[in-house]
């Protein structure tokens, strides 16, 4: 295989995972952080780095052994590089962001868990070449943040009338409590994505003939 | 007296699922079916137990003794990795009805974050060995009583008239977000 054809298949890997299949919205891959850490922006951009770098470094790593994996014992070998590379994040976060670090609390470590970031190494990186691994990885991580940010805006604004900690909306706003409990993280997430669905529909209809 | 506060509090005040968003996938995946979702509430139960047990000895005794708290995070997914699998052939070879009906759930367990999670919140709020134990089965008890009710309104839901873009994950996040509401209705009984 030449070597523009790989390069090819990695950046197409890639833009696809941003948005196209997007581990949140479209797989409903890695739901409990999603949820948990999304009621301000920042938290949430925090954690879609952590899991960014966990990602690729996972699908790094198991890409460059994936000739030595052994098919019953692989998901171990995964969940334990995986671990690895959280255990880093969450020291990295602990040392130089320990205000972060707080707010997420256990959700940091339970990237370990997170089943978008098995799922890549299993589909992607046991299988592919170490630049598509690599690319997968950024792409991933890229459109998970990407959806974290979006829903942790929607429930910053109503929630708070802040957004990264700036005031956006003015102060007779009256903030939506219920945006920044567990309630109305179900119900936005759901919300979003049945806008989401909803395009998607519109966009494969036929236009209509005017 | 505090162990059943403590019970009270993880399986209903605190539910992992509808406060703490642990075990999500699950919760969403396994919800179609309330027999299905009864067999996997009951197999993280038992494993959430035993878990919560090894992992609050293996911290408390090992780790800590020995300043290897860094490696907390592979120890315990270790531990709740190998736990699975102990369970797994134990009930293969000693109760082969139990094992049928969990099924494909005992392998699934391994990644739930409801485990890994409450472990370390039990970790986190530092309880002592007999409130682990307690807090890992009410934890549980939460998860089964969460799924339970998820499933039954799922299998109502297949003959309402959903709108056609929130069918599927978009009105279960809903239904969830709704359910939420109603178990804030316990939030500040205890704390």
């Amino acid at each position: 295989m030449s070597a523009r054809a790989t390069t090819s298949e990695a950046l197409t890997g890639f833009v696809k995972n941003l948005w196209a299949e997007n581990p949140v919205f479209r797989a409903l891959l890695g739901m409990c952080p999603t949820l948990a850490v999304t009621a301000a922006v920042k938290p949430a951009l925090t954690m879609g780095l952590a899991a960014t770098f966990v990602v690729v470094c996972a699908n790094t790593l198991v890409s460059i052994m994936r000739h030595a994996l052994t098919p019953h014992l692989r998901i171990l070998m995964f969940t334990l590089t995986i671990a690895v590379f959280v255990t880093i994040a969450d020291l990295f976060l602990k040392a130089f962001l320990p205000d972060m670090s707080e707010v997420l609390g256990p959700f940091v470590p339970l990237i370990i868990v997170n089943c978008m970031i098995i799922a890549r190494a299993e589909a992607c990186a046991s299988k592919k070449p170490l630049f598509t691994a690599v690319m997968d990885g950024f792409g991933i991580g890229f459109g998970f943040t990407i959806a974290l940010v979006m829903l942790a805006t929607i429930r910053e604004i109503l929630g708070g009338g802040t957004w990264f900690d700036f005031r956006v909306l003015p102060t007779w706003w009256v903030p939506w409590t219920i945006m920044k409990l567990p309630a109305g993280a179900f119900i936005t997430l759901g919300l979003m994505l049945a806008v989401i669905v909803h395009l998607q529909r519109r966009r494969q209809k036929p236009p209509q003939a005017a | 007296m505090s162990l059943i506060v403590i019970f009270l509090s993880i399986a209903l005040v605190n539910n992992l699922v509808f406060m703490k968003f642990l075990g999500i996938c699950p919760y969403l995946g396994v919800s179609k079916k309330t027999d299905m979702a009864f067999g996997m509430g009951l197999a993280v139960t038992f494993v959430l137990t035993l878990s919560a047990t090894m992992t609050w000895i293996i911290n408390n005794l090992v780790l800590v003794p020995l300043n290897l708290e860094f490696t907390k995070y592979i120890a315990f997914i270790l531990v709740i990795a190998s736990m699975v699998q102990l369970v797994e052939m134990y009930l293969r070879k000693f109760y082969k009805a139990l094992y049928q009906s969990f099924g494909i759930f005992l392998p699934l367990i391994t990644t739930n974050c409801a485990i890994l999670g409450t472990c370390l919140f039990i970790d986190l709020w530092g309880y002592n060995f007999m409130e682990a134990v307690v807090a890992g089965f009410g934890g549980g008890l939460g998860f089964t009583l969460a799924i339970c009710i998820m499933a039954g309104i799922r299998e109502q839901l297949e003959l309402a008239d959903v709108p056609r873009a929130l069918e599927g994950a978009g009105i279960t996040l809903v239904t969830a977000g709704i359910l939420t509401l109603a178990f804030m209705g316990f939030s500040g009984m205890v704390r």
